[in-house]
């Protein structure tokens, strides 16, 4: 294919809005390395595309800067930190880090723990249900030796 | 005027020339505008919009352009029109949509239409308006040409 053809065959311009296949892409790419008209022309279509598309430029919300820069900063981090931890275990393979963030104010427990809590919870009805039921029993039986008593003194 | 700002008569040939590594914060100085605007072009709703700007920004990709062998600018452009159309792609798996190509209409303007915004490959577009890939591609070529002209 000759330079003019390969120009006006739109080869080009999807390459450089991303819509040519790998074929393309590699043809694009060996023919630029292998002719300078080809690549100064490949220069003023990325020129005119990027005009293109400032034309519709949009300013984003300054709020989304601030985001970006959080974004950005946090995976620079995350890849520090796989980086650290990949010297670390080369060096110590036994060794192993596991990253944990909590950021709410509630325990966890097992599950088990469920049946636990229910049982310890109606036995405790059942404990205080029974000394209620013991307390008055007593209670009523002292009124009754008490009033026993009484009535024994009196016919006395 | 930013560089943010559209730029109103050709563009500054620094910024198609090599530098050296930027940040992310700095690609998104100059570039975000233009980036938004692409995204907007394919995801009109503005919170989408913002969600697929944020993540071509925080994108590790981002970095790959810095040893992309044309310009940063045009790996902006592909990679914003890659997570749009990711976007609109999961969007449309959720709710779709009717069929947007209702006219045989193979003008530069509709086939650019097609295959940046809709998401649709040259292919595609060349089997839904009956054309050839061939005519497809050069229909790129006559839309930046026609835009050049104008």
């Amino acid at each position: 294919m000759g330079t003019q053809d390969l120009i006006e065959s739109g080869i080009l311009e999807a390459h450089i809005l991303g819509l040519a296949n790998q074929e393309e892409q590699e043809l694009v790419k060996q023919m630029v390395d292998e002719n300078q008209e080809l690549a100064d022309y490949l220069v003023d279509i990325e020129t005119d595309i990027m005009r293109h598309f400032n034309g519709s430029a949009v300013l984003p919300p300054s709020k989304l800067r601030e985001i970006i820069h959080l974004r950005s900063r946090e995976s620079q981090q995350k890849g520090k930190h796989n980086f650290n931890n990949k010297n670390t275990q080369d060096n110590r393979n036994s060794t192993k880090y596991l990253d944990v963030e909590v950021n709410d104010t509630h325990i966890k427990v097992h599950k088990f723990w469920r049946p636990a809590f229910v049982a310890v919870f109606i036995l405790s009805k059942i404990f205080l249900i029974t000394g209620l039921y013991y307390y008055f029993k007593t209670v009523n039986q002292d009124q009754q030796i008490e009033k026993l008593k009484i009535e024994m003194q009196q016919i006395k | 005027m930013s560089e943010l700002e559209p730029q109103q008569n050709g563009v500054d040939r620094q910024a198609l020339t090599k530098q050296g590594p930027m940040t992310s914060l700095e690609v998104y100085d100059k570039y975000g505008a233009m980036a938004y605007g692409i995204v907007l072009q394919i995801l009109p709703q503005v919170h989408l919009a913002q969600e697929v700007l944020v993540s071509v920004f925080s994108s590790p990709q981002l970095q790959a352009c810095n040893s992309y062998p044309f310009s940063f600018a045009a790996c902006i452009i592909k990679l914003a029109r890659a997570k749009a159309v990711e976007a609109k792609r999961k969007i449309m798996a959720i709710a779709p949509a009717a069929d947007s190509i209702t006219e045989t209409d193979a003008s530069p303007q509709q086939i650019f239409e097609l295959s940046f915004c809709q998401g649709f490959t040259p292919e595609e577009v060349a089997g839904k308006l009956n054309i050839s890939k061939s005519e497809v591609l050069r229909s790129f070529h006559e839309y930046f040409k026609l835009y050049r002209n104008a």
